[in-house]
Parts: structure tokens; C-alpha cells; sequence
């Protein structure tokens, strides 16, 4: 079995280096590096908002020493209008009222929180410090778990696909059929090699645009990439045996890509709820990578017990497929 | 020995669409074997049958004398060897490295030298380290006659084995397929073509629509369905003639007049007309 296996997986390598996938995730690793190096985290390196305090009758008495007072309304309307990202205070009446230039609803909570907790420093509004990241290695451990997310739901993905259609096409599927061997064992086989190259990956993910700080969380990181790996490569097995060809895999991609990572960054990134959230797996998936990289690991049995459930259910579907595709014609 | 035992085979692919029929045949140890039906007739789904890809039949078929439901273990698929109507290759492995790959799931002491087999099978040498994909269709059905025949098949499923070849590869083939017979092994032989059958197999199935309607030698089944009727061509006082005759009456030799007999042809139908008889199609 171990020959066999080995057999496999030295072919799947061969199939993987001739189809440039390998260099494929080497320029996505160089791309996401310098682009996280060279460009987020000096973009995310933005200045506090500044916050205008309007207190004609001097009632705000333990203000921060970083909010501007103004003299008149007039002059904090002025001061938003020429600074659009910052926050008004009007304390004229008996409860202070924000001001933005323009804002909404929803997603600028976070710049009147704040703007509320300099009021009274040492109040209720005051912000927790959460862990011991600086803001720059927060934003590091953030955008790294971010790309590596969708690093392994779309390239991990099509990856497969890349290959598997090769393999259809060449009809050397069906020969399988009749070789002595485990016909599992070519499934296992090819996801086990998607399997070792996303954890490469994640390890220099995070070597790279963590640094030796998240060593600590790697352990952590490459059980939930482990996990989303297992996921994504049989889905794009299973895929690619029910469809004829790439064509009808890349809008199957569209929607799964849109299913899984579209509400997830919303809502695990900004301040959007949706309340049902809680019943999308990949949510969990992708909190379960956050929490990782954030020195927080998954602990609840649930979520595992539903994601070897998941990986099971995949597995078997996937074998399924896989023989109905050995016995088609020529 | 019976290698191959086959009793009522049914198969169906869906709730009306019923390919085989209650087919009865089987295959004697050492025998060359002849499928033979037009598109459609139902000899893939035997053959996918036979070799374990097609599970689900009905009726009772056995292979090695064992049933085929309970003998579909990695010793079953060591003992077989099958080549596709199509060259079924790794595009861009050569020919060397498919044959070790496919090569590497069967125990090492059964195992043919690579070489040497594509040698046998006149492979061009300059092509050993190329990729499949820059061979022509000749080639491919070389290396994957090879890859059919590495393992030193007991029993060994053959569909269209001359396809893409040109008469001289044809003839090579027969060849090796006759080989084969005389080490021992046993062929059971899917083809369109005719002259295939006639020169290889000792008996030969005409299948259609799912039932087998003959099956005999190919000479009885060209004997029972000849007219008996000869066609003597001559020369009688300078002029060139032809008569048709009944078989029996040449006991008593030529029975007309003539200076000299130009040629004598036998009216035996070809396999084809045979089989066109007994189903109503053409093979193609």
C-alpha cells in the first residue's frame, strides 16, 4: 500500500511541477510578502482620528489632553470640513452629541467610540487592551491570516482542479481503474499533497510577515489551515469529478469562492452583523485561523467533532464520484 | 479450464435503459476469445463487466473460476491486463516514465523489462525520454499495448488493438498477440475489425442489442453460412469464360468443357457478411 502510495504521490508531484503550480504559490507567497511588508502595514500606519470638542460651558472636566477644543459651532463644522476623517463633539447640551463630516451607520461605531473615551479617560468608554500586540503586529497577524484564507479557499482550490482535468482529460483516470491498488488511495494521495504544500505555506506565511513572534502560534495556525486545506482540495476534487470541464468548474468556483469568503470577511472584518453567521462553516473555519493567529486556539470539541464530521462526509462523497468517473466511456 | 464463465449476464444503466440481455459464453484457459458488435451492442459494457469497473450485473460471471463479485482484489487486477480503445497516457510523461509509473503497483518478479517490451513493439528509441504528447497515435497505442502487457497478464481484455496503426503495426501486433496465446495467456478481444478476428481468434461472439446471436470458430460460422458455390474462370477455344458451380459437383471434377483453367474461387462469405447476416448491421 505504502508503494503504492508513494507511486501516487511522486506522479502527482510531477503532474503539479509540470503544471507550474508550485511556482503558482511561490509568486503568491512573494506577492503577499512584499505586499504586506512593503504596502499594508506602512498604509495601515494611519494617525489617530482627531476629535473637536465644543464646551462652552466647560461641563467636560476630564478630557484627554489629544482632543482640540473649539470656540463655536462654527468653527467645529470648519475644523470637520477640512478634516472629513475626524469627529465632532458637541457638549452644549446635556449629553454630548457626535459630529462626523460624513459617516455610516454601522461601520463608523468604532471612530464615536473612541471619540467618547477621551471625554472621560478613565471612564466606562475607555477601550480594553486586548493582548500585547503593538498596533503593527496586530495588523501583521491580521492580513496574514486574511491572505492565507483566501490563498487556500481560491488557489488551493483550483489547484486541484488544474490537475485533476488534466488527468480526466488524458483519460489515465479510468486506468486506474484497473490497477492493483486501493482506489482510494489515489484520492488520499492528492490530497495529502495539497495538504503539505498549503502547511509550507502557512509556516513561511507567517516566518515571513509575522516574523519569529508567531512561531508560538504556528503549531495553532497549521491545525486550522490543516483543516481548511482538507475542506477546500476534496470540495475542488469532488467538484471536479461532477463537472465536464474548467469552464463549468470556474462558475462552481464563483459561487462557492462568493458562499465562502464573501460573508465571512464581513463579518469576522468589519462591524456588518448578520445574524446567521453562526450557521456558515467556513465563519467558524475562518475565526478558528484568527483566534490561531492571535494566540487564542479553537478549543471547543464541537468544532472539530463538525469539521472531521465534514472532512469524513467529503471523503466519502469524493470516492464516490471518483469511481463513477473510473467507469465512464472513452 | 474456464477463465472466463459467463451465465444470464444482465446489466442495466438506468430504469429503461437494459444494455445486456442474459448473455451465456465463456472463455477456455489459452483461448483467444472475439467480441464482435456494432456501436452501442453492449461489448464495453461486457468488457467493463469482466474487469471489474462496471459493478451491479446480474446473472452469474466468473473469472479464474472464482465469482467475479468476490474476486475483485488487488490479486485479481494483478493478473489481468487491459488495453482501452483509447491510449489512455500521461501526456507529459514519456513513454518510459508512464511505464514505470503504471509499472510500480504490481510485485517486481511479475514485472517485464520497460525497454525491451517497447523494443518488441518496434517503439522508436528517440521517442523513449520524450513526452507522450509529441507522439502520433501509433505510438501512443504502442505504449499502451506495453503498459497492457508489463505485468505478464494471465488473462488479458483487448479493445481495438490495431486501431491507429499502420498495416505493418497491425501485423506487429498480431504477432505479439499470437505470442502471447502460445505463452499461455488467455485474450479476450473487443474489435470492429474483421480481419482481426478471422486471423486471431479461435471463436468469435457477434453481439447486438444487448444478446449474443452467434457464436462458433470463425471457419464454422463461414462454413455454415456459405452458399457452396465455386466460380471456375477458363479458357475454351481462345476465349475467356466463367461458370458458377455447386461445390459437390466438383467430386467428378470440371464438369464443362475448356483448355485451361485461368483460376478457382471459393464463394465463402467474408466474417462481415456473417455477421451482417446474423444481425441485420454492419460493424461500423
Amino acid at each position: 500500500m505504502w508503494k503504492s502510495l508513494c507511486s501516487l504521490f511522486k506522479k502527482d508531484c510531477r503532474m503539479m511541477m509540470s503544471g507550474k503550480f508550485f511556482l503558482v504559490a511561490l509568486g503568491s507567497l512573494v506577492l503577499y510578502t512584499l505586499f504586506i511588508n512593503f504596502g499594508y502595514v506602512k498604509f495601515m500606519d494611519a494617525q489617530l482620528y482627531n476629535v473637536y470638542l465644543y464646551d462652552p460651558a466647560g461641563m467636560q472636566t476630564e478630557v484627554s489632553s489629544l482632543v482640540r477644543p473649539v470656540s463655536s459651532l462654527e468653527e467645529l463644522n470648519n475644523a470637520l470640513a477640512s478634516d472629513t476623517n475626524g469627529v465632532g463633539i458637541d457638549a452644549s447640551g446635556k449629553t454630548p452629541h457626535v459630529l462626523f463630516y460624513a459617516a455610516t451607520e454601522k461601520a463608523d461605531r468604532h471612530r464615536t467610540d473612541y471619540a467618547l473615551s477621551l471625554l472621560s479617560p478613565d471612564g466606562n468608554d475607555t477601550a480594553k487592551t486586548v493582548g500585547s500586540n503593538s498596533p503593527e503586529m496586530k495588523q501583521r497577524r491580521e492580513i496574514t491570516c486574511e491572505l492565507l484564507f483566501i490563498e487556500i479557499v481560491a488557489v488551493g482550490f483550483l489547484g486541484i482542479a488544474s490537475v485533476l482535468f488534466k488527468e480526466k482529460q488524458m483519460g489515465v483516470i479510468r486506468v486506474h481503474a484497473i490497477m492493483p491498488l486501493h482506489k482510494s488511495l489515489f484520492v488520499c494521495s492528492k490530497i495529502m499533497l495539497f495538504l503539505i504544500t498549503d502547511l509550507v505555506f502557512a509556516a513561511l506565511m507567517v516566518l515571513f510577515n509575522v516574523g519569529l513572534d508567531g512561531m508560538s502560534v504556528l503549531p495553532a495556525v497549521l491545525v486550522q489551515t490543516a483543516i481548511l486545506s482538507l475542506i477546500m482540495a476534496l470540495a475542488g476534487f469532488g467538484c471536479t469529478m461532477l463537472l465536464r470541464d474548467f469552464k463549468q468548474f470556474s462558475l462552481a468556483y464563483l459561487v462557492i469562492a462568493l458562499f465562502a469568503a464573501t460573508p465571512v470577511f464581513l463579518a469576522a472584518n468589519t462591524s456588518v452583523k448578520m445574524a446567521w453567521i453562526d450557521y456558515h462553516p467556513f465563519y467558524h473555519v475562518y475565526m478558528g485561523l484568527k483566534n490561531a493567529f492571535f494566540g487564542v486556539p479553537t478549543t471547543n470539541p464541537v468544532y472539530y467533532a463538525g469539521a472531521i464530521g465534514a472532512i469524513i462526509l467529503l471523503f466519502l462523497l469524493v470516492e464516490a464520484a471518483f469511481r463513477k468517473e473510473m467507469g465512464k466511456e472513452g | 479450464m474456464k477463465m472466463i464463465e459467463v451465465k444470464n449476464l444482465t446489466f442495466s444503466y438506468g430504469k429503461d435503459k437494459q444494455a445486456l440481455h442474459g448473455l451465456n459464453f465463456s472463455v477456455a484457459d489459452g483461448e483467444i476469445f472475439g467480441f464482435l458488435g456494432p456501436n452501442g451492442s453492449g461489448k464495453s459494457t461486457t468488457q467493463k463487466i469482466l474487469t471489474g469497473i462496471l459493478k451491479g450485473h446480474g446473472g452469474e460471471v466468473s473469472l479464474f473460476g472464482k465469482d467475479l463479485r468476490t474476486v475483485q482484489t488487488q490479486e485479481f487486477f494483478q493478473q489481468i491486463g487491459v488495453l482501452f480503445e483509447f491510449p489512455y497516457l500521461y501526456a507529459n510523461l514519456s513513454a518510459v516514465d508512464n511505464l514505470n509509473y503504471f509499472a510500480s503497483f504490481y510485485p517486481k518478479e511479475q514485472l517485464r523489462d520497460v525497454k525491451e517490451l517497447l523494443e518488441e513493439l518496434e517503439f522508436k528509441k528517440d521517442f523513449l525520454n520524450k513526452p507522450v504528447s509529441s507522439y502520433s497515435k501509433g505510438m501512443r497505442q504502442r505504449v499502451s499495448m506495453a503498459r497492457a502487457l508489463i505485468s505478464n497478464p494471465k488473462l488479458l481484455f483487448l479493445d481495438e488493438p490495431t486501431s491507429g496503426l499502420d498495416p505493418a503495426g497491425a501485423v506487429l501486433f498480431r504477432k505479439i498477440i499470437e505470442e502471447e496465446r502460445q505463452k499461455g495467456t488467455t485474450v479476450f478481444l473487443t474489435t470492429h475489425n474483421m480481419l482481426d478476428a478471422d486471423l486471431l481468434c479461435d471463436r468469435v461472439a457477434f453481439i447486438t442489442n444487448g444478446n449474443i446471436v452467434a457464436l462458433d470458430t470463425p471457419q464454422n460460422l463461414k462454413e455454415k453460412n456459405s452458399n457452396h458455390r465455386i466460380v471456375v474462370s477458363y479458357l475454351y477455344q481462345g476465349k475467356r469464360k466463367e461458370q458458377t458451380i455447386e461445390a459437390p459437383e466438383l467430386k467428378a471434377g470440371i464438369p464443362f468443357a475448356y483448355d485451361e483453367i485461368i483460376s478457382i474461387h471459393s464463394q465463402e462469405p467474408t466474417l462481415e457478411d456473417v455477421f451482417i447476416q446474423y444481425t441485420g448491421r454492419g460493424l461500423s
